[in-house]
């Protein structure tokens, strides 16, 4: 199954990493105890997310009232959350789904971690759409069921009816997704699992994983229909996401551009978000030789090339505001530039547009600390960027008079960081329970990427003098 | 019902003689039942357990607990009539034509009263003299379901009988009888009052009443006394008036006890080519002000001068002036017009001194006025700031054995407070005739506790010849009693008010209960009023003189003046009016002082908004001989330089709730009852939060408001001012009202009703009684001015107002569309912050805004869940019950109408205001869903009502005439600036009224195709 692979490629897997090592490394951090700084992270976020459940609860049991939303400005933090979570999603799907289908294995040792992170930020996102409700205990109204309420049913105008549909088709397509490529990983553990606890329970997470030749191409075939799914679907959730603003009256809102400038947008803070956390992790579970330099190297030059794409869009849409000739539109595009939340958008203007440009630099591309720092200014910058299209378009749109201002209340706050922390809670532990890195993907790539086979097959003379006795390189010396 | 049919179920039944068939037919059971088995065996009868009695016993407490267990839940005692009154029939309302005379407002009102509780005000529109029901008038009807009101009568502050107070009253009345006994009340201007006082003198005869206006117009009233006799005001009719000069008189407003914007705003809108003319020369922003066509800012000084030069140009006679070259232009051209204007000018003036208001009468008399009518005056003001001065001196000396209080409350309201209370401690016996315990009543010795206007009987004469009657709409709700009864028992009568009232009225020519059905009458009294004159006339030569030379001692002149929303003070604790928002600078719950934005730089007095947008500002310390003030201050553009204003009725703190004792008690400054004091004005520390509704004052040159002026209006091309917004489709211009570019499909509008509303801009005054209207109406929730200042208002009506950036709209307009690029001088990076700010001396527009129905609604749209829908006639309809939350239609409507229930506003210790208590509640239209939390509501154009008239109709069966159909909007503005109707039919006002050039739809091009539209706003600049 081993492709060749060029030598001028760079190996995807570094180190001397034989199939047994790669079993033995993945497997590290769910078989060993956690250590005192995943403890510590761990109560850190665990914090934050009971401090959250605190707010939601005052919020549902007294009223939205508590947020800082006003008569003019409907949504802020809430929906701002709401689209930044969504938009953070889209990389493991991406990762996933549409490498997979043009074959870029460099996708293989962070599509896992990718697509959990998509999932938990779909948790966080679909939960602003429910307490952002002024009666959350009748969000079920929202799904058109039959009903005994007479003739009601949901209003498919409404796009956030589609909201409904794109965010749980996307949640239960990514989620199927995941789950079959972590059954061959769940089996590993399974089998190697000392207790019969253990055994017992990853016996059932890997769904009866045989590892005979039916599954193997069954589960190559249920990959690539999946991919086949939700690669169109990278494309329509954001973009439906994006019609929440793009279908409605208001100016900033009223946009064309919108679904490509969202989906951009939103590729753009997913990577982020993936190097965010693999930067962090590949260090605490000693995964340096399976996310590699060069693997933090290509998210980086995504990130370059979809935050240009997201500077152009900002660029279009107030040219757009220009040209249109409707005052409304230009007056709200002057006001986000120069009005009383131009911090808001210069902040945006400079984590999103200006800071990626300097992934241009190959020094800067593959500094680990650089692409860090620049990873979490992208985060915040898009964050900036829901922040300032839902905010500064309505606190003034057309009647003067009704112009006011937004400020979050310590509830807004306090609910965002708990979605981070509830994010984190999921993500760490899923980072001691799951397999962090698709082993068994890795495993088929180690021939023709690994360092060590890379190596030897350099090291070999061209023509094959031991062809009769097979491949030597199929038993390495151990 | 009993049937006779005969069901076959055999085919043996055909055979008669069939024994089997006869036995089934006769026997219940076709077997015989073992009875005497069971009970003969007596073997099991005795074994067994249970008994007879047992048995009895088990039935007896089972069906026992099954009744106790059904009784279980909410026991609500509903009594039953035991004698269904005629009148009331569930679901149905009745209306009841009453008065309001609380010494400041002054109306005829019809009661809604619903399942026998009053639940709402309107104006009766059958009165042609006066009585027009202001905001503060819809919403006394919460006054009285008022928690905080008095609810038995005080004897030395507790609870007591009537018995008890009047033995007690009696004896010590007798015992000081020796001693002076005055009546010191407010206006009652009630003939059957005033018959009574003849009548308590004759049981003690040293009896004196003194009239006490909280703010008088003694000025006034005694210049009218001086010139024609008698104490009363001139009324005046501006319906045909074409030139209206004011100097410092807020005519539009509360000036003179108010009611005169009704024929004003008739005057306002162009009829045959024809509409009023008002120039304005005032110090601080008023309602008369912002309506003017021409506005100047001038100092209470210089409008002295003004009535001087004017009075010299137009009635002759010589002032030295030293006004500046603009206002002395501007007088000369007030003076040209007057006199083109003839017979059909007139000149105002609200300066509290008696030779400027006799020069502006003899001025109207010059130019033979037709407006001013000085033959019926109005009798809404009497009081005599010098009697009470008289009075208080009396007291201090001790010559005053007692003192009855009725309808004022001078511990707050006489300027200082202090020197009343002091005296008022040495008078033996004080008795205050009080609904609440204000200052007066709480330092009183006995409280004769009165009922709500809509609890009593009475009589008014506001202007001469017309009488309107008081009648309750409801049975005293407390052990109440009227200060006429109490009047009546304690000069040794035994009839009651009532019967007293029926027998004092001598209506001309119709009959007692018609009289009380209209709620007047009108009747000839021989003089009853200012037999003999003291006020000293003065001599108009004199006066000019003394005007001409009127000069400042340096600092500012501090401009006392009432709010829209609180008049005198008298409902301070009436949250719909704490939380009206003031007409002109748009903020609730508070007093200011209002200062010019020049002098607020010069002492560095400072507005800005907060993060959250809120409006704070700083303090400023007002001083005058001895009172000092430390008040909040908004910068007020269009106030004069030198000036500042005041509101008195504010900061009461006896007697009403905490929520309620908002503001700055201004009445020490109101020295002697004058209204202009001079007084000295420094920068304070400390930060003020403002609760404002509208923190965007300009229009950004926008076209919200569409104003035009009299000269293109009458070109008659509406393209010059009322064009039709368009877009381009396919490179030709193409309305935007036009099929061809609409998006959407419309379905068939011209079966049924369809609903319309139209606005007129130029009627519209800004007065609010509409918002108040629509609170009552609508059950619109009050949400304290914490919630205001976080822009959280309910007000499903709002009253927008704008101040121009530059001299005027148009100029805004035009600088806007002057812009060119971002930068340089004409750039619109800077061109925008310009706009945002408002001119000194700006022009002031109102508009009212509320859901505008829009047939190609933003809002059904994007409504997950089809809460928010059309109707067929028209309306856009909101459901409360099917509302999730989200928002969304509040962010899509390009008008931001929509309001949210942020919190649950009723029954919330959070929001103490009537819908949290049993007793407020009772003013809740029970036609109205009051709305739980988590909820959008907005406008529904009154379906309540509109369904209500389609429904009697049907049952009649009969159409709908035109103006049956009506708003709690379109009735309240008695200005008749909101018609509301059918458009289907063609017949209809409202169908002519969308036919008129003036017609435009907010935000046409939007392309939301509002069914409430405006009519454009025409200045008559009279050039």
């Amino acid at each position: 199954m081993a492709h060749y692979e060029a030598s001028i490629r760079r190996p995807l897997i570094t180190g001397d990493k034989t199939y047994a090592d790669v079993t033995r490394d993945i497997a590290f951090p769910v078989e060993g105890p956690a250590n005192k700084q995943w403890w510590l992270v761990f109560t850190i976020a665990l914090i934050a997310f009971l401090y959250g459940i605190g707010c939601i609860t005052y919020t549902i049991s007294t009223g939205i009232g508590v947020w800082g939303l006003n008569k003019t400005v409907g949504w802020a933090w809430d929906i701002t959350n709401f689209v930044w979570w969504v938009g953070i999603g889209h990389a493991g799907t991406l990762i996933s789904a549409v490498l997979l289908l043009f074959r870029q294995k460099w996708r293989m040792a962070i599509n896992r971690s990718a697509e959990a992170m998509t999932i938990f930020s779909v948790i966080q996102a679909g939960l602003f759409p429910i307490i952002h409700m002024g009666r959350p205990w009748l969000a079920y109204w929202v799904l058109p069921i039959p009903n005994q309420f007479g003739s009601l049913w949901v209003n498919f105008n409404s796009p956030l009816l589609w909201d409904v549909f794109a965010i749980s088709t996307y949640l239960s397509v990514s989620l199927v997704f995941w789950w079959t490529g972590l059954l061959p990983d769940f089996a590993m553990i399974r089998d190697r699992a000392i207790t019969p606890f253990n055994k017992k329970i990853y016996g059932i997470l890997s769904f009866g994983w045989s590892g005979r030749a039916k599954d193997w191409q069954r589960f190559e075939e249920v990959s690539l229909v999946l991919a086949g799914l939700a690669t169109p679907l990278v494309l329509s959730v954001h973009t439906i996401v994006s019609f929440d603003f793009a279908t409605s009256v208001i100016p900033g809102w009223h946009t064309t551009i919108f679904p490509p400038y969202f989906v951009a947008g939103a590729v753009f803070s997913g990577f982020a978000m993936v190097n965010t956390l693999l930067i962090v992790m590949r260090k605490v579970c000693h995964l340096e030789n399976y996310i590699t330099i060069q693997h933090i190297e290509l998210m980086n030059l995504v990130i370059m090339i979809t935050g240009s794409i997201v500077g152009v869009a900002y660029i279009t849409e107030l040219f757009m505001a220009w040209y249109s000739g409707v005052e409304y539109e230009q007056y709200a595009f002057l006001n986000r530039a120069t009005g009383p939340y131009a911090w808001a958008y210069w902040s945006m203007m400079t984590c999103n547009v200006f800071s990626p440009q300097f992934m241009w630099f190959k020094k800067l591309r593959t500094s680990i600390v650089f692409s860090f720092a620049i990873s979490i200014v992208v985060n915040i910058g898009m964050w900036f960027e829901r922040f300032v299209i839902i905010v500064t378009s309505l606190h003034r749109d057309y009647i003067p008079s009704s112009w006011t201002m937004f400020s979050p209340t310590f509830v807004d706050i306090g609910i965002f960081i708990g979605t981070i922390g509830f994010f984190f809670v999921l993500f760490l532990l899923y980072a001691r329970t799951f397999p962090v890195i698709a082993q068994a993907e890795v495993k088929s790539i180690l021939r023709s990427s690994g360092n060590k086979y890379k190596e030897m097959r350099e090291n070999q003379p061209t023509s094959n003098q031991n062809a009769a006795s097979g491949d030597p390189m199929a038993h390495p010396s151990e | 019902m009993a049937t006779t049919k005969k069901y076959w179920k055999s085919t043996a039944q055909l055979d008669s003689s069939n024994e089997m068939i006869k036995n089934l037919e006769q026997n219940e059971f076709a077997a015989a039942v073992p009875t005497d088995e069971f009970l003969g065996n007596d073997k099991a009868m005795e074994s067994s357990s249970t008994s007879r009695r047992d048995f009895l016993k088990y039935v007896g407490f089972s069906t026992a607990a099954a009744s106790l267990a059904a009784c279980e839940g909410p026991v609500i005692h509903s009594v039953p009539y035991v004698n269904q009154p005629e009148s009331i029939i569930p679901g149905i309302a009745n209306y009841y034509a009453t008065t309001i005379a609380d010494g400041y407002d002054f109306a005829s009102v019809l009661v809604r009263t619903r399942e026998g509780r009053p639940i709402k005000i309107e104006g009766n529109r059958d009165i042609a003299a006066r009585g027009n029901a202001n905001a503060r008038v819809h919403a006394s009807v919460l006054g009285l379901y008022d928690n905080n009101r008095l609810k038995t009568p005080l004897v030395k502050g507790k609870e007591s009988t009537w018995a008890t107070l009047d033995k007690e009253v009696r004896q010590q009345l007798n015992a000081n009888a020796g001693k002076q006994i005055v009546f010191l009340t407010q206006t009652f201007a009630s003939p059957s009052i005033a018959k009574l006082m003849e009548q308590f003198k004759a049981a003690y005869p040293n009896v004196r009443q003194v009239t006490y206006d909280t703010i008088g117009e003694d000025a006034a009233l005694d210049a009218f006394e001086a010139k024609y006799f008698s104490r009363g005001l001139a009324d005046y009719d501006f319906e045909d008036a074409e030139c209206i000069v004011s100097v410092g008189a807020d005519f539009v407003g509360d000036w003179q006890g108010g009611g005169f914007d009704t024929n004003y705003a008739q005057s306002r809108v162009p009829k045959n080519g024809k509409m009023s003319h008002h120039i304005q020369f005032e110090s601080n922003m008023s309602l008369s002000g912002a309506n003017a066509d021409r506005r100047y800012p001038v100092t209470p000084t210089e409008q002295k001068q003004i009535i001087a030069a004017l009075y010299s140009k137009v009635a002759g006679g010589s002032a030295n002036s030293s006004l500046s070259d603009k206002v002395s232009k501007a007088v000369e051209e007030a003076a040209q017009k007057l006199r083109r204007a003839g017979s059909k000018g007139v000149v105002l003036c609200g300066l509290p001194d008696q030779g400027a208001q006799q020069l502006v009468l003899e001025m109207n008399e010059r130019l033979g006025s037709t407006i001013m009518d000085t033959t019926n005056p109005i009798l809404t003001r009497q009081g005599s700031r010098s009697a009470v001065n008289q009075l208080v001196k009396d007291m201090e000396s001790g010559s005053v054995g007692a003192v009855f209080v009725a309808g004022v409350d001078p511990v707050y309201s006489y300027d200082g407070s202090d020197a009343f209370a002091k005296a008022w401690k040495k008078v033996p016996l004080k008795v205050s005739f009080a609904s609440r315990l204000d200052a007066t009543a709480e330092q009183s010795d006995y409280v004769a506790t009165t009922p709500h206007y809509l609890e009593s009987w009475g009589d008014v004469e506001m202007k001469k010849g017309t009488v309107s009657l008081m009648q309750p709409t409801i049975k005293p709700l407390f052990d109440t009693r009227q200060f006429q009864d109490s009047l009546l028992k304690w000069s040794g009568s035994d009839i009651t008010y009532k019967d007293y009232l029926k027998d004092s009225s001598v209506a001309n020519g119709s009959s007692w209960n018609q009289s009380l059905q209209d709620g007047f009458y009108t009747a000839s009294f021989s003089e009853t009023l200012g037999g003999e004159v003291q006020v000293p006339n003065i001599n108009n030569a004199s006066a000019l003189r003394d005007l001409s030379a009127a000069a400042t001692n340096g600092g500012y002149e501090l401009v006392l003046y009432t709010k829209t929303a609180m008049g005198d003070g008298t409902q301070a604790n009436n949250p719909w009016l704490q939380e009206l928002p003031d007409p002109i600078t748009r903020t609730t719950w508070d007093n200011y002082i209002t200062i010019s934005p020049k002098d607020a730089e010069k002492l560095e007095i400072e507005n800005y908004n907060v993060a959250n947008g809120a409006l704070d500002g700083s303090y400023a310390i007002v001083k005058m001989n001895g009172v000092e003030r430390k008040i909040p201050a908004i910068i007020q553009p269009g106030q004069a330089v030198g000036t500042i204003g005041l509101a008195l009725g504010y900061g009461r703190t006896a007697g009403i709730q905490e929520e309620m004792q908002t503001g700055v008690n201004a009445f020490p400054f109101f020295k002697d009852g004058i209204s202009v004091q001079s007084v000295s004005v420094e920068a304070a520390g400390g930060v003020h939060e403002f609760a404002c509704t509208q923190l965007q004052n300009t229009m950004m040159g926008r076209d919200i408001i569409r104003e035009t002026d009299m000269a293109t209006y009458l070109t008659g091309n509406k393209d010059n001012f009322n064009p039709m917004p368009e877009v381009s489709l396919n490179h030709i211009e193409t309305p935007v009202t036009s099929p061809d570019v609409d998006l959407w499909e419309s379905f068939d509008r011209s079966v049924g009703h369809h609903f319309n509303m139209s606005i007129d801009l130029n009627a519209c005054t800004g007065c609010g009684a509409c918002v108040v209207a629509c609170h009552a109406e609508n059950n619109v929730p009050v949400v304290g001015k914490m919630e205001v200042r976080r822009s959280r208002d309910m007000h499903w009506l709002r009253i927008d107002r704008y101040y121009s950036s530059t001299d005027s709209f148009e100029d805004d307009e035009a600088k806007k569309d002057g812009f060119s690029g971002l930068f340089g001088e004409n750039g619109s990076l800077g061109g925008f912050g310009e706009l945002e700010i408002p001119a000194d001396e700006p022009q002031v527009a109102f508009m009212p805004v509320m859901c505008q129905h829009c047939n190609h609604a933003p809002c059904e749209t994007v409504c997950p869940v089809a809460a928010s829908s059309h109707s067929r006639q028209g309306q856009n309809h909101m459901i409360y019950n099917r509302c999730v939350g989200t928002r969304y239609c509040a962010n899509n409507c390009p008008y931001k109408v929509r309001r949210f229930n942020w919190f649950l506003y009723n029954g919330n210790d959070e929001f103490d205001y009537h819908m949290n208590n049993d007793l407020g509640r009772m003013v809740i239209n029970p036609d109205v869903t009051v709305r739980s939390r988590g909820v959008m509501e907005k406008c529904s154009l009154c379906i309540q009502m509109t369904q209500m008239t389609i429904l009697e109709a049907k049952k009649d069966g009969r159409m709908i005439k035109d103006g049956e159909f009506a708003t709690a909007c379109s009735n309240a503005c008695y200005n008749g600036a909101i018609s509301f109707g059918d458009i289907n039919d063609k017949a209809s006002e409202i169908y002519k009224v969308k036919q008129q050039d003036r017609m435009y739809h907010l935000l046409e091009e939007v392309g939301t195709e509002p069914n409430v539209m405006y009519q454009v706003k025409v200045r008559n600049y009279n050039n």
